[in-house]
C-alpha cells in the first residue's frame, strides 16, 4: 500500500492540472435555476451526480477499461472510449470530458512510461479515439498496479472532489461546508464503487434525463463561470 | 428463429418520384398497413400494429425496415404501446432499420404506456450510409393504473445504437425503473411525468438548421424543459421534460417542421390518427 498511495495521491490530487477546475457538467444550471442554493440541496445533487453519472457511465467504464487492460485487450478499451463519448449527448459536457482527457493522457505521459496511455495518445492523435478522464485514470492507475478497488474509489472520489469545489466556489459555499460535504460523500462514494462492481456491462450509459438536460441547457447560459 | 410473438419486415426503394414498398412480410400478431401517401411528395407512410392491442408477459416482437437508395418514407405506430402487467419474462421490441445512401426516415411512435408492474425492452439498432438522415422519436408517460397513481410500472428500458458507415454514432440508454427507486426527483423526471426523445441524425442535420431550432426553443415560452445539442456524429438530439404526452408532441411537430422545411423543402406532415 505504502507504493500506491504517493501516486495515487498525486493523482487525486486537487492542484493536478486535469481542466476539472472549468467543468460544472451541468451543476452550474442548477445554481442559476436556484435549484442547488445552499449546502443541503448541493448535497442531494452530488449523491444523484454519483449514483447516477458514476455509477452507470464513468465508473462503469473505469472498471471495464481496468478489467480489459489487465487481460491486454487494448481494442476493448477503444471501444468504450467511443461508446462513453458517443453516448454523452451534452456537447459541452462531452467535449469537456475529451479535453480533460487529453490533459490527463498528456500528462500521464510526462510522469509514467505507459504503453498503452501512449497509443491512446497516438489514437487520439490520429483522431481514431476522442479521449476520456476515466479511461485515462484507469490506464494510469493499471499502469501503476494499483488494486482495482482502490483505483476506482480514488478516481470516483478525485471526481466528486473537484465538482464539489466547483459547488464551493459557484454557489458559493464556505471552504468548511465544502469540506463537509467532501467528507459526507464518503458513503454515497463506497456504496457506488460497491454497485460498479456488481454492475454488467449491458447496463453501461443509463441517462439521467434531469441532469442530462442540464448540461444540454447549460450552453445557453447568458453568465457562465464554468465551460459546461 | 426463436419464438416471435409477431415478426415484420418491410423493404421500400425509390422508383421515380415515389417511393414503394418492394417487400412486406408480416408475421404473428404483428402487421404493418399498407402505404398511404398522405400528400403529393411522393413519400409513403406505414402504420404498424400490434393486433393483441398491447404486449403481455414474454411477448417478444421484431421489425426490421429496410430503405433502399433515396427512398424517402415515415413509419409511425397506429397506436400508443401499452405493456400489461409482465411478472414473469419482460417484453422485449427489436427493430432493426438498414438505410441506403440519400434515404430518409422519420420514424416518430406514439407513446409507451406501461400498466402497473410491467416490465419492458426496447432495442433499436440502425445501419446508417453516408448521405441518409433519420428522424427518431419517442415518448415515454408514466403509465397507467387502476387507481391513478403514475409510475406504477416495474422497469422501462429503451435502447438506441445508431451506426453511421459501421461507425458507432449515436449510443442511447434510457432505463426508467420505478421498482428500484423513486424517479421523479432532481436529476432524474425532476418533478415532470413525461420524456420524450428526438434524433435527427445524418450530415444533412447540419449546424445550420441546429441553430434555427435551438434559437427557436432558447426564445419560446413553453410549459416543458428542453434540451438540445449537437451529437459526436452529425446531428443533433431533443430531449424534452414534460407534464404530457401532448406537450412533447407539440415540441416535435416544431421540430419536425423545420428539419423538413430545410432538408427536404417539404411541408410537415400529420400523421391524421385523430
Amino acid at each position: 500500500m505504502d507504493d500506491d498511495l504517493l501516486p495515487l495521491l498525486q493523482l487525486c490530487d486537487s492542484n493536478l492540472p486535469n481542466g476539472a477546475f472549468s467543468h460544472s457538467f451541468g451543476l452550474e444550471t442548477y445554481i442559476q435555476e436556484e435549484k442547488v442554493i445552499d449546502k443541503s440541496t448541493f448535497a442531494e445533487w452530488i449523491r444523484v451526480y454519483i449514483e447516477e453519472q458514476l455509477v452507470y457511465t464513468d465508473g462503469l467504464v473505469f472498471r471495464l477499461v481496468y478489467d480489459a487492460l489487465a487481460r491486454e485487450q487494448w481494442d476493448e478499451v477503444w471501444t468504450w472510449d467511443r461508446m462513453i463519448t458517443v453516448q454523452n449527448f451534452s456537447q459541452e459536457a462531452r467535449e469537456g470530458n475529451v479535453r480533460m482527457g487529453q490533459r490527463l493522457v498528456q500528462l500521464g505521459l510526462e510522469l509514467y512510461d505507459s504503453p498503452a496511455l501512449a497509443a491512446y495518445q497516438d489514437r487520439v492523435k490520429a483522431q481514431r479515439s476522442f479521449g476520456h478522464p476515466a479511461i485515462a485514470f484507469a490506464i494510469i492507475t493499471q499502469h501503476l498496479h494499483i488494486p482495482l478497488p482502490i483505483a476506482l474509489l480514488s478516481f470516483l472520489y478525485s471526481s466528486t472532489a473537484s465538482l464539489i469545489q466547483n459547488g464551493v466556489r459557484g454557489i458559493p459555499l464556505g471552504q468548511t461546508d465544502g469540506q463537509r460535504l467532501i467528507q459526507e460523500a464518503q458513503i454515497p462514494l463506497r456504496q457506488a464503487a460497491k454497485r460498479i462492481e456488481e454492475l454488467d456491462k449491458n447496463q453501461f450509459g443509463i441517462t439521467s434525463p434531469g441532469l442530462e438536460l442540464s448540461q444540454m441547457r447549460h450552453e445557453r447560459l447568458h453568465i457562465r463561470l464554468f465551460m459546461s | 428463429m426463436d419464438n416471435w410473438t409477431g415478426v415484420l419486415r418491410l423493404a421500400v426503394q425509390r422508383k421515380q418520384e415515389r417511393t414503394i414498398p418492394s417487400e412486406v412480410y408480416n408475421q404473428g400478431a404483428y402487421k404493418i398497413t399498407p402505404p398511404v401517401y398522405l400528400d403529393d411528395s411522393g413519400q409513403p407512410c406505414f402504420y404498424m400494429m400490434n393486433l393483441g392491442g398491447g404486449y403481455v408477459d414474454g411477448d417478444k416482437y421484431k421489425a426490421e425496415i429496410v430503405l433502399g437508395e433515396h427512398a424517402h418514407m415515415l413509419l409511425t405506430t397506429q397506436s400508443s404501446t401499452k405493456i400489461y402487467k409482465t411478472l414473469k419474462v419482460p417484453v422485449t421490441q427489436q427493430t432493426d432499420i438498414q438505410m441506403a445512401s440519400g434515404s430518409y426516415l422519420e420514424f416518430v411512435s406514439d407513446p409507451i404506456i406501461a400498466y402497473r408492474h410491467a416490465r419492458y425492452l426496447q432495442e433499436t439498432v440502425v445501419h446508417m450510409a453516408q448521405g441518409s438522415t433519420l428522424v427518431y422519436g419517442e415518448i415515454i408517460t408514466p403509465g397507467w393504473s387502476p387507481d391513478g397513481q403514475l409510475f406504477q410500472y416495474s422497469r422501462l428500458q429503451l435502447k438506441t445504437i445508431i451506426y453511421m458507415e459501421d461507425e458507432l454514432v449515436v449510443f442511447d440508454h434510457l432505463r426508467l425503473c420505478p421498482e428500484e427507486r423513486p424517479i421523479d426527483g432532481l436529476g432524474l423526471l425532476e418533478g415532470y411525468t413525461h420524456l420524450g426523445s428526438l434524433l435527427v441524425v445524418g450530415e444533412l442535420a447540419t449546424p445550420d438548421i441546429f441553430e434555427t431550432l435551438s434559437a427557436a426553443f432558447g426564445s419560446a415560452v413553453s410549459p416543458c424543459r428542453i434540451g438540445l445539442s449537437a451529437l459526436a456524429g452529425s446531428g443533433f438530439s431533443l430531449r424534452v421534460l414534460a407534464a404530457s404526452t401532448m406537450q412533447i408532441e407539440t415540441v416535435f411537430e416544431q421540430c419536425r417542421l423545420m428539419v423538413r422545411e430545410q432538408l427536404l423543402g417539404k411541408k410537415p406532415i400529420s400523421f391524421r390518427k385523430y
